[in-house]
């Protein structure tokens, strides 16, 4: 009785490691926290000591140099290779989460709605529903605990939404719930990748 | 007693090794021969006889492609694979439910 709980337990363990695998091959969540967490604290850094340029710039090249780095898949891929389901519907979440935010910052960048604080919740708030929708799809548990994160992120940068300190915390939960994630899945990836 | 059928488990299944692949597969949707051996913690030979054996019960497709000039075998779980893998967990489900209730199967 006690092989048949183990086996079972073996294959979820191998399962999720499969899993980790097919999401660990990419390094975009990654890239995205680092670029995003460097461009938030640039912004604190620019409200606390005004660099004499706008901090308009920083933003382009930290929302710029991700998206050609996720888009590189897309350029790169050869003919004949689709993506799996799975693999297509994630890349629709996290895709559609992509542009939906950098229209979002155009659009209140060009509007001047950015001194209003609410950007940085909306931008916490979507990467909560990102993690939610891919723990649903990829079956991991600790996605969730992550999007949960997000959402208690996203209350307190609105609690403090006229603060600078709203862009330190966006930096700092950029570092933690999404290049935290990115390096975990990268190295769990690597474990079991060659 | 259950009405536990023993003789419907999946005897392809039983090996861990081969049991390991399927689930590893049937996580990872495609992975190339080394993340599976790596995975499974088995040798290359090893790895291989055990893919074979599932590739010719149907349960692993193989595809072969180029990256650069280095050939890459990938494998991936067919559909008569996952099906297997969710039979055999059924099975083992049904072994572990009267023990559960604390009967004897």
């Amino acid at each position: 009785m006690t092989d048949a709980r183990d086996d079972i337990a073996f294959i979820r363990q191998t399962v999720e490691e499969g899993r980790n695998f097919a999401f660990g091959r990419s390094p975009d969540i990654l890239v995205w926290g680092i670029a995003l967490a460097i461009g938030f604290f640039a912004n604190y850094a620019a409200i606390m000591h005004p660099f004499g340029f706008s901090i308009g710039w920083i933003w382009l090249v930290t929302l710029a140099l991700p998206w050609l780095f996720t888009m590189r898949r897309t350029v790169f891929r050869k003919p004949g290779t689709p993506l799996r389901p799975g693999v297509h519907a994630m890349a629709a979440v996290w895709i559609g989460a992509g542009i939906f935010l950098t229209t979002l910052t155009i659009a209140a960048d060009w509007s001047d709605a950015f001194r209003e604080g609410w950007m940085n919740s909306v931008v916490a708030g979507a990467f909560g529903f990102c993690f939610f929708a891919s723990a649903a799809l990829l079956k991991l548990g600790w996605m969730r605990v992550v999007a949960v994160g997000w959402w208690l992120g996203e209350i307190a940068l609105f609690a403090i939404r006229h603060r600078p300190e709203a862009c330190l915390l966006s930096s700092v939960l950029m570092l933690v719930l999404l290049a935290g994630p990115g390096l975990y899945i990268l190295l769990r990836g690597a474990r079991t990748a060659p | 007693m259950t009405d536990f059928d023993h003789t419907a488990i999946d005897e392809l299944l039983q090996s861990r090794a081969r049991l390991a692949i399927v689930a590893f597969l049937a996580g990872a949707d495609e992975a190339d021969f080394s993340a599976v051996r790596d995975a499974t913690k088995m040798t290359d030979g090893n790895a291989s006889v055990h893919l074979r054996k599932l590739e010719d019960a149907g349960y692993v497709a193989m595809r072969k492609q180029f990256v650069g000039r280095k050939p890459q075998t990938l494998y991936a779980l067919t559909e008569t694979g996952r099906k297997a893998l969710l039979d055999y967990v059924a099975h083992l489900e049904i072994l572990i439910q009267p023990a559960a209730k604390g009967e004897r199967p």
